[in-house]
């Protein structure tokens, strides 16, 4: 009777030693959750302030790449027009003088080679513009991404029934990108997307 | 960001010059493309997505001679513009060109599939799409 009456009361002192342990436990965990309140919250809000500032660095650089394209566009409008004029030239002249002036006629050759060379170095640069698509595709990308951490971390909020009152106030941009956009020389994949749509083209001729 | 419509006529009349559709949501690819073009003598006509497009198109006084477009676009993306303009006896016909940076196997047969008539990957040199243009329009 006696032993028994021990056995329960060390029971019971075991089960208030848990209990004060899971006490202590669960005090911690309610610790731990307000220490990373802040930062998560904070993490969170820091998103919206990521993603504008990325986008301003799409507008930035689509502002420059537009002017430098509207100076190319000036460049090769004035290259067009000394071509205008060196044909004037040409027609104004006597069909002898350049035979006489073998000097000038060099000259006015030269002219013309650096007129030309000058409309391909401006059609490079064109072609060398369009990063500028190709690094707002993957800025767009790196912005969807940062997104799905934002909802996911305001998932976490809400589990954890923290405080999900600050909401962004972005205006969320929709977006249509290729992930996989990047800029680089495509002469060989250019060439298979040659050799597949003739492939298709061949096969429809042949049924 | 809408694309200002860019029309565009080079010095000579502009009956009998090829009326191009670019159809693009990056300002900087139209703007690129119109002037490559532009600079070929070609009239273009820029719009932002799919469905900036379809309205200009319907509300241009004369007829589009050729279509440029992108596939990833937000409203009516590039596939489902070639689609609708396909169904259409107008431009049943005309050649499509798809500008992309897609460059899977299912990307260009999708699009051939709903009636591009070529496929550039994108980036791509000016003259390789003038060749193209040239080609198609010929």
């Amino acid at each position: 009777m006696m032993d028994k009456s021990i056995r329960v009361e060390n029971s019971t002192k075991n089960i208030h030693a848990e209990l004060r342990h899971l006490a202590d436990s669960i005090s911690q965990i309610i610790k731990g959750i307000r220490v990373a309140q802040e930062p998560i919250a904070d993490s969170r809000n820091k998103v919206p302030q990521a993603t504008e500032q990325l986008e301003r660095v799409t507008q930035q650089t689509a502002m420059a790449t537009h002017r430098v394209l509207d100076m190319v566009e000036a460049i090769t409008g004035r290259d067009g027009e000394i071509e205008t004029q060196m044909k004037e030239l040409r027609r104004v002249l006597p069909s002898t003088y350049f035979r006489n002036n073998s000097r000038v006629k060099r000259i006015v050759e030269r002219i013309g080679v650096n007129v030309s060379a000058n409309q391909n170095d401006a059609y490079a640069i064109m072609d060398a513009l369009q990063f500028q698509d190709i690094t707002s595709q993957q800025v767009d990308h790196a912005i969807s991404l940062l997104e799905q951490v934002e909802n996911r971390l305001k998932d976490v909020m809400v589990g954890l029934q923290l405080d999900v009152s600050a909401e962004s106030d972005v205006k969320r941009k929709e977006r249509a990108y290729d992930p996989n956009a990047h800029f680089s020389s495509n002469s060989n994949e250019q060439s298979e997307v040659d050799k597949l749509l003739h492939n298709l083209t061949k096969e429809k001729q042949n049924n | 960001m809408p694309t200002e419509q860019i029309t565009e006529k080079s010095d000579t009349t502009a009956k009998g010059i090829p009326k191009i559709l670019v159809v693009d949501d990056s300002p900087t690819l139209v703007k690129f493309v119109s002037y490559s073009l532009k600079s070929s003598g070609y009239e273009v006509v820029g719009a932002c997505d799919g469905m900036d497009a379809l309205e200009k198109v319907s509300h241009l006084e004369s007829d589009i001679d050729l279509v440029i477009t992108d596939l990833n676009m937000p409203n009516i993306d590039g596939y489902e513009l070639i689609a609708t303009l396909r169904q259409n006896d107008k431009f049943a016909e005309i050649p499509i060109i798809i500008l992309s940076s897609e460059e899977g196997d299912e990307d260009k047969q999708k699009g051939e599939k709903v009636g591009a008539t070529s496929y550039l990957v994108k980036p791509f040199k000016s003259s390789v799409l003038l060749a193209e243009v040239a080609r198609l329009l010929d």
